[in-house]
């Protein structure tokens, strides 16, 4: 490795509480060559953006300090730099792009104008000049029609385009190293993969050296050089790409890589998938001889959404659902996939008669909505329940674990009620939540534990059908992964049927039987997951498959053309 | 994070509060006990006497001590703050809630009704209606009634609107629950504390109301201890016995700062801005 | 569809308001107890006046046809006569909206003038002792009850020190402007209470926003974060709150009228209310809940201006 652009070391972060200090980051050592791509990877909480926050000295709180340790740069320590001067480094040597491009992009200012200012600040090109530049930089990362996007307001493009736009902004200001803060993480597969191209070219193009950090290793097997793990605030693990994906020295690299869900394929694809593939086997219910009688029939179903405005004459709406057909039959594992706006949705919601229709047909279990609405929605309490995407959210925030419980028990009124307590522990055992737990509120609980209480609730309805709506989508990966094998195991021995609606492929791949492809609120594809994932017959499913970051460099992931921008 | 500090400033910031509101609550409450003259006693022998050991707060121009008619005026400003918000918060809590989660036509009705009592500025109304029932505290409660609510509808009916699509909202409908159970245990708890809050600057607002109100001779009538006709009283003597103006307008500064602390702590800890 | 259209389409939206303010107000003047010719016309009335007033507003009729009379005459511009100023109710207004428009203008001038640099003063120093100073003036100031403190401004401003004038309204533009300065004032201090709390707040957050990060991590200096970045973001939000809060300050304008004497409509509108003038009344209450709708359209136009997210 030739000299380091960049050098931590021993960089130690402390934040002060009031049970004194808590050490943040523990004595991280890494170094960064010039033109290379340095994947940080790491769950929430290890402390991977708050290193790079503090190389460019951007803290989050006053109470948070560096203690120890140096950032050596071009001979200097960042660390010991005045404001002023790291005013000097921020930017124009050290330029960050963000997870949400669109908080972070100045909603009131033309992006052009947010391109500009850089380039005139840090480079003191005049007016016209750094507009000049702006256009070119917009183009260089792919923007279709610079100078007329330069007058447009950030709400005015898509996620892709925004972070596109946020790119060019940090560009502006010329800086040697990047430091790109999840990135990709709240796109869309194909759109990652088009950002993800943009970032290596752009390496290429102009010699930037890169810090991706990532919670995904497809990610980082995809396009980085060299990875660092980290955990609670320590790098655990640090080497190039290939070895330490193929042999992880650390138990928690290993346990990070078997959560990960990769796309099984022929049988080259290593020894880190065989858990989740084990699992997935053994996960699969027996082939159902006799085709018993649809418990879900969805025909032609049409959702428009009235859309605000159109006080006169003609009223706008937008479709989400345009004409979908489906069968799900008793004890079948559907997987609904798709990008965001492709309605899947929307189609869960249809399914337990949350949404209005507007044509079409939903019947369940041989009762339809619209025809005997009284009966089949009775119906669909009883024996249906959704778990959502927001494990916080999803919950009442002010009732513990067990209240929720207790009342979904005593409305649904399956259970007598001198029982309830007790089918309340019995439920908890079933999601292996510790009953400790139980008189907490959500807020007092992880993400995961609270999940787990989703699940418990929609389980306490003692439902035929769990509709699963993103419900592993806000997690970290171990957690996922141990949300994913509970739900095998309660499919395996509860006979549920199971709709598990996901962006992530790779996920579905590994839980359910049969798998629906939508895009833009229609059915592009349907069949069993093994055929569908192997062969694709349509050109956007396999687009879809293709832009998945896979674990395993060698195979690599394809970015569709650029989108095309909405006018 | 800087949790505590802030945790502790919170906390000072409500005990500051609930010992000035405390304060006058308790002073209203004994107020025969330790005022030390009878407020309406008129002491021809000392008419406007400035703030001495005898009237701490001086006298007014027809010999009656101005701290025992503060004292006793805490009284009328207290309970015209509790009662002026206190039914506004009810009934709008209701309207609102129900606008909010009903909709369709009965939302967009009492939607143009709030438009149309938004309307017109708030001490205009309550004045008009004031001066067709006729001046005193009754009229003020109507009035306050009648047009107060509008707040809290508004802020009640959002708060519902946000949370009728949170997710656990979502989940209560497709767990069976039925509307009244969604609406009163599920939305209706996780949406007051925007009105709680609202209800502290609310009563600061009801306070000056009604103190403007009897200050401009609708309200509270003479010769009962008010503060804010106090105020109307020593406007004539501006000029040569300023304290008689002065205090009874500083209490209701204080008692407003009182309220306004108790609301930011609440607002604060409640994670609530205005 | 343009984002300004909403300029064309939502002056239609008025009309169901305009009506139901004109509905309130008709109901308002009929709650009245008693005979209500006798009570337009006051004590002194004809047999003959109040017969006229009778066949004028249709006083024997249904209700309903009342109001229709009644929008048959305001849609003629009549509003009825004051008893005590014996001139037809609009015309009277009319010589009256010129101190009360003034000083709603100085009131709110010179409020985003306290407010805005004292609010940056306070955000830019969050947590050190200059904001909590701020925030305690703010905080106690919100409960300084206008009348109270008008009264306290004359006595420090116009008695002690005699540098503006005591009360009334002057001829020539410097004699007006000197008149308004302490009842602007008063408002003002009040009115800039309730801004700077808000607009600190939000500069607050969005100096702690994902835009300033993103901008310092640029290496923007601080004073471009907040001047470029942080001060416009945060005074989209607060052109909505002064237009909320102008009802209020419309109600302000007839305390402090009646305080300083100005001639405006605040005044004319507590002088009728003892005076029993109840036509006044009405009168009064419609015009200002009309400028109320169109401050608020307004602030429409300048929030869609000063936000191009914003659609109406």
């Amino acid at each position: 490795m030739s000299a380091p652009l960049l050098s931590i070391r021993d960089l130690s972060v402390v934040v002060r509480g009031d049970q004194g200090p808590r050490t943040l980051l523990d004595r991280v050592s890494l170094d960064l060559a010039p033109g290379e791509i340095l994947g940080l990877v790491g769950e929430s909480g290890s402390g991977k953006s708050l290193l790079c926050r503090s190389l460019v000295q951007l803290l989050p709180s006053r109470a948070i300090s560096v203690t120890q340790g140096e950032v050596r740069m071009g001979g200097r320590d960042l660390l010991a730099l005045s404001e002023a001067q790291m005013q000097q480094v921020r930017g124009a040597e050290i330029g960050m792009i963000f997870q949400n491009p669109s908080s972070h992009l100045d909603p009131l200012m033309r992006v052009g104008d947010q391109i500009v200012e850089g380039l005139r600040f840090h480079r003191r090109l005049d007016r016209a000049a750094a507009k000049a530049e702006a256009i070119a930089l917009m183009g260089q990362v792919g923007f279709t029609d610079p100078p007329r996007q330069f007058a447009a307001y950030p709400h005015e493009f898509s996620g892709g385009m925004r972070q596109r736009a946020m790119i060019a902004v940090a560009l502006a200001c010329d800086p040697k190293i990047l430091i790109a803060d999840e990135p990709t993480t709240a796109l869309d597969v194909t759109i990652q993969a088009q950002i993800l191209r943009l970032l290596m070219e752009l390496r290429e193009r102009r010699g930037l050296s890169i810090i991706l950090i990532t919670h995904d290793l497809g990610v980082v097997a995809q396009t980085c050089d060299r990875i660092a793990v980290m955990r609670q605030g320590r790098v655990v693990e640090v080497g190039d790409k290939r070895a330490l994906l193929a042999r992880p020295a650390h138990a928690y690299t290993r346990a990070l890589i078997a959560s990960h869900p990769s796309m099984p394929v022929t049988n080259e694809c290593s020894e880190v998938d065989d858990q989740a593939d084990e699992a997935k086997v053994a996960s699969l219910p027996p082939p159902s001889a006799v085709p018993a009688r649809p418990l879900v029939e969805i025909d032609d179903l049409h959702i428009r959404y009235p859309l605000p405005g159109g006080l006169f004459g003609r009223r706008r709406s937008f479709s989400a659902v345009k004409g979908v057909s489906l069968q799900i039959r008793p004890g079948e594992t559907v997987g609904i996939v798709g990008e965001s706006g492709s309605g899947k949705s929307t189609l869960a919601r249809a399914m337990l008669g949350l949404t209005p229709i507007a044509d079409g047909h939903v019947t369940f279990d041989g009762v339809t909505l619209r025809g005997q609405p009284r009966v089949a929605l009775a119906k669909i309490r009883h024996q249906a329940a959704m778990v959502f995407q927001d494990p916080f959210n999803s919950l009442n925030p002010r009732l513990t674990i067990s209240q929720t419980l207790t009342e979904v028990l005593r409305v649904q009124g399956k259970v007598p009620s001198a029982a309830i307590p007790a089918r309340v522990v019995e439920l908890l055992a079933l999601v292996e939540l510790d009953p400790e737990l139980a008189g907490r509120r959500p807020r007092q609980l992880s993400g995961g534990q609270c999940q787990r209480a989703g699940i418990a609730r929609a389980l306490a309805v003692d439902p035929r059908l769990i509709v699963a709506d993103e419900c592993v989508a806000a997690l970290d990966v171990t957690i996922q992964a141990q949300i994913v094998a509970l739900f095998q195991r309660l499919v395996k021995t509860m006979e549920l049927t199971l709709v598990f609606i996901a962006h992530d492929l790779a996920i579905v791949r590994h839980l359910c039987e049969r798998v629906v492809v939508m895009h833009h609120g229609r059915i592009v594809e349907e069949g069993p997951c093994a055929e569908v994932f192997e062969r694709p017959r349509e050109a956007y499913t396999a687009a879809l498959i293709a832009a998945i970051p896979d674990i395993d460099p060698e195979r690599r992931l394809l970015a569709p053309p650029v989108e095309k921008l909405a006018s | 994070m800087s949790a505590p500090v802030s945790t502790q400033r919170v906390n000072r910031t409500l005990i500051a509060g609930l010992v000035i509101v405390g304060g006058f609550v308790l002073a209203a409450l004994a107020a025969p006990l330790i005022a030390p003259y009878d407020p309406i006693f008129q002491d021809g022998a000392a008419r406007i006497q400035s703030p001495s050991l005898a009237h701490p707060f001086g006298t007014d121009n027809f010999g009656r001590d101005i701290l025992s008619r503060i004292i006793y005026g805490a009284r009328v400003d207290l309970q015209m703050a509790v009662i002026g918000v206190f039914f506004p918060l009810v009934i709008g809590t209701v309207i609102g809630a129900i606008a909010g989660f009903f909709g369709g036509l009965i939302d967009a009705v009492l939607m143009r009704l709030i438009d149309i009592i938004l309307a017109f500025p708030f001490l205009v109304l309550m004045l008009s209606i004031i001066a067709i029932l006729g001046p005193g505290l009754s009229s003020f409660y109507i009035a306050m009634a009648l047009v107060g609510w509008v707040s809290y509808a508004r802020l009640i009916r959002a708060q519902i609107l946000v949370l009728k699509n949170a997710d656990y909202a979502v989940a209560a409908v497709s767990l069976g629950f039925s509307r009244p159970r969604v609406l009163f245990r599920h939305l209706l708890p996780n949406s007051v504390a925007g009105s709680l809050v609202f209800c502290m600057s609310d009563a600061v607002l009801v306070l000056l109301s009604g103190a403007a109100i009897s200050y401009l001779g609708l309200g509270v009538q003479p010769p009962t201890a008010e503060w804010g006709i106090m105020v109307a009283e020593g406007q004539a003597f501006l000029s040569q016995a300023w304290w008689i103006t002065l205090f009874p307008g500083l209490s209701i500064v204080l008692l407003a700062f009182g309220f306004s602390m108790i609301g930011d702590a609440l607002g604060e800890a409640m994670g609530v801005h205005e | 569809m343009h984002r300004y259209s909403f300029i064309l389409m939502r002056p239609l939206q008025f009309v169901p308001v305009v009506f139901g303010v004109s509905l309130i107000t008709f109901i308002l003047v009929r709650m009245i107890p008693g005979d209500p010719a006798r009570v337009l016309l006051g004590a002194r009335a004809t047999p003959t006046a109040i017969a006229n007033i009778r066949a004028q507003f249709g006083l024997d009729e249904p209700l309903w046809l009342q109001y229709l009379y009644f929008l048959r005459n305001l849609a003629n511009g009549e509003m009825g006569m004051s008893i005590v100023y014996r001139i037809d109710v609009l015309r009277l207004i009319g010589t009256r909206i010129e101190p009360t428009f003034a000083l709603i203008l100085c009131s709110v001038l010179l409020s985003i003038l306290i407010a805005v640099p004292l609010a940056a003063i306070a955000a830019r120093n969050q947590g050190r002792p200059v904001d909590h100073a701020i925030r305690f003036v703010s905080t106690f100031g919100i409960g300084f009850p206008p009348f109270w403190l008008g009264l306290m401004l004359i006595m420090l401003l116009a008695v002690r020190f005699p540098i503006f004038p005591v009360s009334g309204y002057g001829e020539t533009l410097g004699d007006k402007l000197a008149h308004l300065v302490l009842p602007a004032l008063t408002i003002a201090l009040s009115l800039s209470t309730v801004l700077l709390r808000s607009l600190r707040a939000a500069m607050v957050d969005w100096l702690k926003s994902d835009v300033a990060t993103a901008a310092r991590a640029r290496g923007m200096p601080e004073s471009i974060v907040f001047w470029r970045h942080v001060l416009p973001n945060s005074i989209a939000p607060t052109i909505n709150l002064l237009a909320v809060n102008i009802g209020w300050l419309i109600g302000g304008t007839v305390v402090i009228e009646s305080i300083f004497a100005l001639p405006g409509m605040g005044q004319l509108l507590v002088r009728a209310i003892f005076s029993r003038d109840y036509m006044v009344v009405q009168g009064i209450a419609m015009v200002f809940a009309c400028a109320t709708v169109l401050v608020n359209f307004l602030a429409d136009i300048a929030t869609v201006a000063a936000d191009p997210r914003v659609k109406l």
